[in-house]
């Protein structure tokens, strides 16, 4: 092993349980001190005021960075090791983001404060909107979406009023493939739409003649991811939207798998009418544990007044807000999650044109290179050239020694990486899905790809527990099945859980 | 940029795959949609350069303006030590806690966040975050749609407006009737009549005028026909108001912005969602659980998972998957470094300085719309265009508020708020709407 501290050293330490913050709780302690109050004081009388102090913890200062500082030793992370997490594109964060982010109004301009004192927060999102069409092929964007989750919804929303506004209200149906995320079929139902699931094909791709035989006058729209969820580029995608214009629906890009093609090739050159992006995937603001992350959606023009507003416009005096005319209505509070805007156009101008026309490129040449190392361990699933991911699957070690997908995942824990990506997508068995990223050394893919080995020889050894792995780690493989029974989801239904064991 | 190959490292790769360009990794993409000349995008900046090129555009913005606007997100202190935590980068750069075993860090955290919450408001479970108020309220309304099966829906006009555009998006309004029903005096009508009709009533606590009252007979006539109560409210407030438990609320959402986050001109903040475990398995999003390991260790995971989209799909309770745990880990830590004194100190130091400020503005003759029960928020009359005043305010170093309507300003005070700065900013507002 070469990569030196990122994939062969072990980053999590074991060791006693962290107590929680309210263990460390003792009466009387605490951290926080405010200044004196410099006003006279009043009498409040409101029938909705308590006469008790809240229920809180009571820490030092001290006390509580010890304790946070200590569950941080607890949690991998980008800056910690690799995630080769298919479908997540978890690639390195830069630091310099986070001086950016920090900048005083940057940091802390209130939402509702007018476009005149925040020109330079609407130049942020005006000139990433100006990166994001160019990159994807589009007209114009919204940055309100927080989420991947949140722009599917917003494109579908939109998709519903075009139709709606067009005297096409009986078009009910969205068409998602099999092997789709989950987020667009639950998108699709909380827009109001029917689903229809269209299959894949042997070679990886939509199924062409399925798709035919499921477009009709009811069809509103098709969801698709491209590279596909199977990491593979689906090559028939002009026939595949042809066929759905053809019979007056849209077609949306699911934004999740973007890193392939940035600089490559785009989504509004290959049909599709909106399109999201994930401003923590492909343009490298951090996942910050499950979230904060940027959905924003960009359409083609005849799309841009169905927008959720208000969007940035240019004028002659600067920036302003404009609110589309036909617009689906605010999909957040405010703008939006501003600050991981702000932190991916960093991203983008310190990439440049330089960085973004070869981003996709590079990403497909680690992934492509990983597939080709990994292939000679376990099969792919497909024998398809792969693009930013590729799916493997141990579906004959599960034949042969029970050696599952979740087993592989779980030993290659104890040797200081994340999991692949498994199960998903969910058509091919004991998948696993790898996304190595273009911020990842040859090193570390070697290392991996010769750790794999290790572990699946391991696993096959006589007298192994599967279960026992990981065996490094803070803890071993959790029980699933008492907080489902149990549902012990705060600290004060403890007690309960020590009853019912 | 970020690409750690060396020529030496192409060439390994390039052979590997027997390519000789990257070009060559995408024969298989029809050649009518590569781009030959690639992307029509500025030149790559050094960080260098950058610094100056961001702190350049960051200075297009008004510096320093004192902020007395609320409507949801408030200007608190928020201490260097709860940002420092919650920034380290074991936190921030990880993925969400799928593999138990490598997550505790976040997994324990995130319990703790619900614990918190749960504490606080009175209820037993909270998730581990949505994306802001806003949706939040949304997203409560769906859970009683579907625990009901009804179609009504009581909403009070007592909430920022951009809150109620975000409910009537994502509200299938030709479904479901929104009733939104208006404040009398500042006030949710006590004696409003609901009906069996009605899935939810939405309440906020304060109102988004700055009013607050005891809801609990509200409360009580609501649930006495089935309907499932929801309860925005102000966590910055939460110390010196009564829990939404104690007034008997079925669920509980909330802005968590003024906890752990800075303004951020909106986003990312955190959306708080907690409720009675009766609605368990209809909650949005993840919930973080308890357990047992092989070696009987505690251990925290992600549970009830089969709600979530992954798993159930276009059966799932929503379609939420990033959510906003970073921001909800800056939540934890900061309630924790408050604790009850500091939280109590937050809204009690805020409601004196509003007292003092809203008798200050009378004194010299400028009307408030509602000075008697208000509490650290208000509604500031002006002779001339609210617009104009919030402008010209601006110009001389203040937020003034949020425009209410065409003559009124709700304006709000935090803890952070100096008399200096209220006597100041009333000295201003006479020379503005004077004129």
């Amino acid at each position: 092993m070469h990569s030196g501290g990122n994939a062969s050293s072990l980053p999590l330490v074991g060791g006693a349980p962290e107590p929680t913050i309210n263990q460390l709780s003792k009466p009387g302690r605490r951290a926080s001190r405010f200044p004196k109050l410099d006003v006279p004081v009043t009498e409040i009388n409101n029938p909705a005021i308590r006469n008790d102090k809240p229920s809180l913890p009571e820490v030092s200062e001290h006390d509580l960075v010890m304790h946070y500082s200590r569950l941080a030793h607890r949690n991998f992370a980008v800056d910690v090791g690799f995630y080769p997490l298919g479908s997540c594109t978890m690639k390195y964060n830069p630091r310099f983001a986070d001086y950016v982010a920090g900048l005083n109004t940057f940091a802390n301009s209130h939402p509702a404060t007018p476009a005149t004192f925040t020109q330079g927060n609407l130049e942020v999102l005006h000139e990433l909107e100006k990166f994001l069409i160019e990159i994807t092929g589009m007209d114009n964007a919204t940055f309100q979406p927080p989420a991947g989750a949140s722009g599917e919804l917003t494109g579908l929303l939109i998709i519903k009023k075009y139709l709606e506004e067009n005297g096409l209200s009986n078009k009910k149906d969205i068409i998602v493939p099999d092997s789709a995320h989950g987020t667009n079929p639950a998108s699709a139902k909380m827009a109001g739409f029917n689903v229809v699931e269209v299959s894949t094909d042997i070679r990886g791709m939509v199924n062409i003649e399925d798709l035919r035989s499921l477009v009709n006058e009811n069809t509103a729209g098709l969801m698709l991811t491209n590279p596909n969820t199977g990491g593979l580029f689906e090559e028939n995608i002009m026939e595949i939207s042809n066929i759905i214009h053809e019979n007056g629906g849209l077609i949306y890009y699911d934004g999740a798998n973007l890193n392939a093609i940035v600089g490559v090739c785009r989504p509004g050159d290959m049909g599709f009418d909106i399109v999201h992006s994930n401003l923590h995937k492909t343009f490298a603001t951090p996942h910050g544990g499950g979230g904060p992350g940027s959905g924003p959606v960009a359409v083609k023009g005849f799309l841009k007044e169905y927008l959720p507003g208000p969007i940035v416009v240019k004028n002659s005096n600067g920036y302003d807000w404009y609110s589309p005319k036909s617009s689906i209505g605010r999909m957040h509070g405010y703008h939006g999650n501003f600050l991981v805007a702000l932190r991916a156009l960093v991203y983008m101008k310190l990439l440049g044109k330089e960085g973004l026309d070869t981003l996709g490129s590079y990403a497909v040449l680690n992934a492509r290179y990983l597939s080709s190392v990994i292939s000679k361990i376990i099969p792919l699933a497909y024998n398809e050239p792969c693009m930013h991911e590729f799916v493997a699957t141990v579906k004959d070690l599960k034949k042969s020694h029970k050696i599952k997908a979740y087993d592989v995942g779980k030993a290659l824990l104890d040797k200081g990486f994340h999991s692949p990506t498994i199960y998903f997508p969910l058509i091919i068995e004991e998948a696993l899905m790898f996304e190595p990223t273009e911020t990842q050394t040859v090193d570390t893919l070697d290392d991996l790809a010769e750790t794999l080995k290790l572990i699946i020889e391991e696993l096959q050894g006589e007298d192994v527990s599967l279960e026992e792995y990981p065996k490094n780690l803070p803890v071993g493989r959790p029980n699933e099945l008492i907080p489902a029974k149990h549902l012990t989801v705060n600290w004060g239904d403890f007690e309960l859980l020590e009853l019912t064991e | 940029m970020f690409v750690p190959h060396s020529e030496i490292d192409l060439k390994k790769m390039f052979e590997e795959l027997s390519i000789s360009s990257l070009d060559d990794l995408f024969t298989h993409i029809p050649a009518t949609l590569k781009l030959n000349d690639g992307l029509n995008v500025p030149p790559t900046l050094s960080e260098l350069e950058s610094i100056s090129h961001f702190e350049s555009v960051e200075s297009k913005n008004t510096q320093n303006l004192i902020c007395f606007a609320g409507g949801g997100h408030y200007d608190v202190y928020l201490p260097h030590t709860v940002k420092t935590l919650t920034m380290r980068p074991e936190f921030m750069t990880s993925y969400t806690p799928y593999q138990a075993e490598i997550s505790q860090g976040i997994l324990q955290i995130l319990f703790e966040y619900q614990s918190l919450i749960c504490d606080l408001t009175d209820m037993e479970l909270a998730n581990a975050s949505l994306y802001d108020g806003a949706t939040s309220v949304a997203e409560a309304i769906s859970v009683a749609i579907n625990k009901t099966k009804r179609n009504g829906v009581v909403v009070s006009n007592g909430f920022n407006p951009n809150t109620k555009e975000v409910v009537n998006t994502l509200v299938d309004r030709s479904k479901f009737d929104i009733k939104y029903v208006d404040l009398i005096d500042y006030m949710f009508p006590e004696d409003y009549i609901f009906t069996e009709e009605d899935a939810a009533f939405v309440v906020s606590l304060p109102h988004y005028e700055g009013s607050a009252q005891d809801l609990t007979t509200i409360v009580k006539n609501a649930k006495a026909v089935g309907v499932i109560t929801i309860c925005y409210i102000d966590p910055s407030m939460m110390g010196i108001l009564k829990t939404p438990g104690s007034m008997g609320f079925d669920i509980v959402v909330a802005e968590g912005q003024s906890m752990g986050s800075p303004l951020s001109f909106g986003g990312p903040t955190v959306g708080w969602f907690a409720t009675k475990k009766e609605l368990a398995r209809l909650v949005p999003g993840r919930i973080i659980g308890e357990t047992r390991d092989s070696n009987h260790t505690k251990t925290y995971v992600m549970t009830l998972r089969a709600r979530e989209q992954d798993i159930r799909r276009e059966k799932a309770s929503s379609n939420i998957c990033t959510n906003q745990t970073l921001n909800a880990v800056g939540s934890t830590i900061h309630l924790s470094w408050l604790g009850p004194q500091g939280l109590y100190e937050i809204g009690y130091q805020a409601i004196q300085k509003a007292s003092y400020m809203k008798q200050q503005l009378l004194d010299h003759d400028i009307n408030i719309s509602n000075p008697n029960n208000s509490l650290r928020e208000f509604i500031v009359q002006t002779s001339k265009p609210a617009e104009d005043v919030i402008i010209e305010m601006g110009n001389k170093g203040f937020l003034a508020g949020i425009k209410y309507s065409d003559n009124e300003i709700l304006v709000a005070v935090t803890e952070k708020r100096t008399k200096s700065e209220i006597d100041k900013y009333i000295t201003s507002l006479q020379e503005v709407d004077n004129a």
